[in-house]
């Protein structure tokens, strides 16, 4: 269903960027490649089973039969579809940034707007080969953030496009309950991107990766950031606040900028940690990387070095 | 020490402290807002930095105030006022110095002694002052010696005689000094510099008045007291011989001035040069006395003992007079050899004085005839025995010499005892004439019963601890009598009485010999004294002592090192030579019956007449209260108490509190800048 009654310009707009940007990088990605991730049924043999009652007989290997007179089961390295689900944090924190990518107009230099492109290109990356892929928002503003599910078919990649055009950074994430519910949503042994700032506690959110854990997911957390923001790199004393609320704090960075460096470290490694810890990879993504890279790494798990601040 | 402002007023730019603490709590807010994503990783770091700033704000502030504080305390002219050191000298123009060369000065300081210091330090304040600063010099121990006749502008002269100044073992005589620096000022103000010591417990509380003098006239004692923090020393501080339980002794007392407990290594070395080593344990701060037993013999003159101590060694050896002890040879002049031992003098007086032989009682007995008299020789006898011999006068003139140059004579009763005749050879030394002797009880009777003696002359005193009740069983039925006489203190005495009060022992003393005269017989003519148990006791107590302690030849005297000796001349006609221990002879003058002579150094004395005995000894010794090396009171002390201000110097501390102001406000602001606050 789409998120809107009536078609939004702007939306619209949006949207053939988010696409556009999305087959770009996409085609930047796939050349070169030559082999579909989705290698489909009886595509390259894998290794050999004994049979056991139940199975499907068109996989008995009548030759193995023949020689030895056992009934041997052939498999095969593929032999189901992997359903892909995106889970974007959009709360307030996001919106903030000054190095993110420069594709979404008003949301130039944000972690939102870098989030959002990155969350595009995934899917149709994804999509592109042929596994059903789903959109879960995490806070946000402008959509009701339903659960869109992994599905295959142009019809729902244009759904979560719309999706993602629509909404913009806003209130609290919340990220324990949010993970929570998303993780108890996600198919077994699925492939889940979760794209977020992390701005919580750690030991507050960190636990709701457990659900994932449980489901057997392949998890793989984008933890975004802007590199000014973590060096603390804004100008002079100046009175900092949040976009989700909360104290503000006259602050300068000058002065506390060693002490903002250990935190910074301090806090990643806890997060890393915390990732780990649930069987999933860290990835700690600048918003001044390359998206190219960052979508190498998650998705063909290549390597990823990112230099911190 | 006090603390004081030239414009206390100024203080209250104090309250200029204020701005650093307004400015500490008005710290400014920011106001550009900036809205910020990473707000939980800043509000750890904001945490985080309130904790240090927790500490290092107040800190910050306190430097920033104490900073402020200092400057203000600058401008206001602080300054510390002390007393203690020594302030500026020479700007009268009119300096004495005074040194203390007395006994103490002599103590041991990290290798040098205190004179030695206080020479150096002399040296360079004579070197310091300007040329046209009219110095003067005194140098003192017991007599104040001004080395410079009035003040004089000739430094180097006054350099010269402080370098050649040498210690003595003399005590300090701190106000002779000070009338000596007054003479010298002319009572005219000006700075009388003092080094010494000022140890003892009376060389500053004698001073005192002089101090007072010197101060009412506008002058200033700046003393430069060098003493150790903790001055040790250990001293001799008496050695006296007398009677012990077991003969004679010397006791002996050690003194420890020192902090702690110590023990030392003492010597006793008597006359003959016999030595007895001894260890004396010593408390803190505290004496000790040992006592010393004297072999049976031992010749008389002046012993010392001496004790091991590095610090202070000029009070280490103290000097005592010993009598002759045992060793009396006795010249028995037998008169009548009597037919039987109870009718013989010498059989009884051999056994009372020489019960073995003389091996162990020290006394020698040679026996004579009256015609044997002639080889009296005075070095080897000390005492005669006439006794019952008929006629003395052949001998008169060689026993009176005899007595005269310090011999001794006992003339006993008898029957052959004639009163015409010995008045005629005995005369001059006799206590008084003798008239013939006097029965005092009818025949058959026991005779006249001695009267219990009073014990308290010097011959007598043994029978303190026993024996004398003893006396009350001796009896004579004849007796020697004499022409009335009386008693002369220090010349006659009647020694013993007997009941009817006639003189039983009568002695006379004659220059340095004495004459006894036993008015009965020592056999059994006369009287039972040779069956009394005090008979021996008697007579070997009249040997000991007249050839012992009365006995002996010269006189002795005490002395102090640097004090005029005194000596009585017995005879106005005679000029004695002093002869230090040194052996050479010491300066003395004769003023009229007295010798008078002032000795510069301890030790024995000797008073010599040509081709004669020695005719007086004198021990020397060093100012007991000179060995007390602590210090009771100061001179600058006594200042103060007259004039407060003399002594008191003034340091300005402006300069100090402004660089410490501006270090701390410069120093606060690179801190402020480095954390970025």
């Amino acid at each position: 269903m789409p998120p809107t009654a009536t078609w939004d310009a702007v939306v619209l707009a949006r949207v053939r960027h988010l696409h556009l940007r999305a087959r770009v990088l996409t085609a930047e990605l796939m050349q070169g490649e030559h082999r579909s991730r989705r290698v489909g049924q009886a595509v390259e043999f894998a290794d050999y089973q004994a049979y056991l009652p139940g199975m499907d007989l068109r996989g008995l290997d009548w030759r193995v039969w023949g020689r030895t007179d056992r009934y041997v089961v052939k498999r095969f390295e593929t032999e189901t579809e992997l359903p892909a689900t995106v889970v974007l944090d959009l709360s307030g924190d996001l919106g903030t940034g000054t190095a993110g990518t420069r594709d979404l107009p008003d949301l130039e230099g944000s972690k939102a707007g870098y989030a959002l492109v990155l969350a595009a290109t995934l899917l149709y990356f994804l999509h592109r080969h042929g596994e059903p892929v789903g959109l879960e928002i995490v806070a946000g503003q402008g959509a009701t953030h339903p659960s869109l599910p992994p599905r295959g078919g142009r019809n729902h990649l244009q759904l979560l496009f719309l999706q993602l055009a629509s909404v913009r950074p806003g209130g609290r994430a919340d990220l324990l309950p949010a993970l929570s519910r998303v993780g108890a949503r996600s198919r077994r042994r699925s492939w889940v991107a979760v794209l977020s700032d992390g701005m919580e506690e750690p030991s507050n959110w960190l636990p709701a990766l457990g659900a994932f854990a449980r489901r057997g997911t392949d998890l793989r957390f984008f933890h975004l950031f802007d590199r000014r923001e973590w060096k603390l790199d804004i100008g002079g004393p100046s009175l900092f606040f949040s976009p989700e609320g909360g104290t503000e704090l006259a602050v300068d960075p000058q002065g506390a900028a060693s002490a903002f460096f250990e935190v910074v470290r301090e806090y990643v490694d806890e997060v890393r940690a915390g990732v780990v810890r649930f069987g999933g990879r860290y990835l700690p993504v600048p918003t001044d990387l390359p998206m190219e890279r960052v979508i190498r790494s998650a998705v063909l798990d290549q390597p990823l070095q990112v230099e911190l601040p | 020490m006090s603390f004081g402002l030239l414009a206390p007023l100024v203080l209250g730019l104090g309250a200029l402290v204020a701005l650093p603490v307004m400015a500490h709590l008005a710290r400014q807010t920011p106001q550009d807002r900036v809205p910020f994503g990473a707000m939980l990783l800043l509000e750890r770091v904001v945490k985080r930095l309130r904790r240090r700033r927790r500490v290092k704000d107040p800190l910050l502030l306190l430097l920033r105030a104490l900073g402020v504080l200092a400057v203000v305390l600058g401008v206001s002219g602080p300054h510390l006022s002390y007393t203690g050191g020594v302030p500026e000298y020479g700007t009268s123009g009119r300096v004495v110095l005074l040194v203390d060369r007395s006994l103490s000065m002599s103590l041991q300081d990290s290798g040098a002694t205190l004179l030695q210091r206080a020479r150096e330090e002399a040296v360079g304040v004579v070197r310091g002052l300007p040329e046209g600063v009219s110095v003067g010099l005194v140098a003192y121990d017991d007599d104040a010696l001004r080395l410079t006749a009035a003040l004089t502008t000739d430094h180097s002269r006054v350099i010269a005689g402080i370098e050649a100044l040498q210690p003595t073992s003399g005590a300090s005589n701190l106000r002779g000094a000070l009338i000596e620096a007054r003479r010298l000022l002319a009572g005219e103000p000006g700075e009388v510099l003092l080094f010494s010591d000022e140890a003892g417990p009376k060389m500053v509380g004698e001073a005192t008045a002089e101090i007072s003098r010197l101060v009412q006239l506008g002058s200033a004692i700046l003393p430069w007291t060098r003493t150790p923090a903790a001055p040790r020393n250990v001293a001799v501080a008496s050695a006296t011989y007398g009677d012990g339980e077991e003969g004679g002794q010397v006791t002996v007392r050690v003194v420890n001035f020192g902090p702690d407990a110590t023990e030392v290594a003492c010597e006793v070395t008597l006359p003959d040069g016999a030595s007895i080593p001894i260890f004396v344990d010593l408390p803190p701060e505290g004496a000790a006395e040992e006592r010393i037993t004297i072999p049976s013999e031992a010749l008389g003159g002046v012993g010392e003992v001496h004790c091991d101590d590095p610090d202070l060694q000029r009070d280490d050896t103290r000097y005592f007079h010993l009598p002759r002890v045992g060793a009396s040879r006795v010249l028995v002049v037998d008169g009548d050899p009597g037919d039987t031992p109870i009718r013989s003098e010498v059989y009884f007086l051999e056994r009372a004085l020489a019960p073995w032989g003389g091996l162990r009682s020290g006394v020698t007995i040679d026996v004579t005839t009256p015609g044997g008299l002639t080889e009296l020789d005075p070095d080897r006898h000390r005492i005669v025995f006439l006794a019952n011999v008929a006629d003395p006068r052949p001998f008169g003139p060689l026993l009176t010499d005899f007595v005269r140059r310090g011999g001794n004579l006992v003339v006993s009763g008898g029957d052959n005892v004639t009163a015409a005749r010995y008045n005629a050879a005995l005369s001059g030394i006799l206590p008084a004439a003798l008239r013939k002797p006097r029965g005092v009880a009818a025949p058959g009777e026991d005779g006249v019963p001695m009267t219990l003696p009073d014990v308290s002359p010097a011959m007598l005193r043994p029978f303190r601890r026993g024996g004398r009740a003893a006396f009350t069983k001796i009896r004579s039925h004849t007796l020697l009598t004499f022409e009335p006489y009386r008693d002369v203190e220090g010349e006659i005495e009647t020694l013993l009485r007997y009941d009817n009060g006639m003189p039983a022992l009568v002695q006379r003393r004659i220059g340095q010999g004495r004459v006894m005269v036993w008015t009965s017989t020592f056999d059994l003519g006369w009287g039972n004294l040779p069956l009394q148990s005090v008979f021996m006791p008697l007579v070997q107590r009249i040997v000991s002592y007249l050839g012992g302690e009365a006995g002996q030849s010269a006189a002795r005297f005490e002395g102090t090192v640097g004090q005029s000796v005194v000596v009585p001349l017995p005879d106005r006609a005679i000029e004695p030579t002093v002869i230090g221990p040194d052996g050479a002879p010491a300066r003395s003058r004769i003023d009229g019956a007295r010798l008078l002579f002032t000795p510069d150094r301890a030790g024995a004395y000797e008073l010599q007449l040509p081709s004669a005995p020695s005719m007086a000894f004198v021990a020397v010794n060093t100012d007991p209260e000179e060995s007390d090396v602590r210090r009771y009171d100061s001179v600058a002390a006594v200042e103060r108490a007259l004039s407060p201000d003399l002594l008191t110097q003034r340091m300005d501390l402006s300069r100090l509190a402004l660089a410490l102001g501006l270090l701390l406000l410069v120093g606060q602001a690179l801190w402020a800048i480095r954390r970025g606050t």
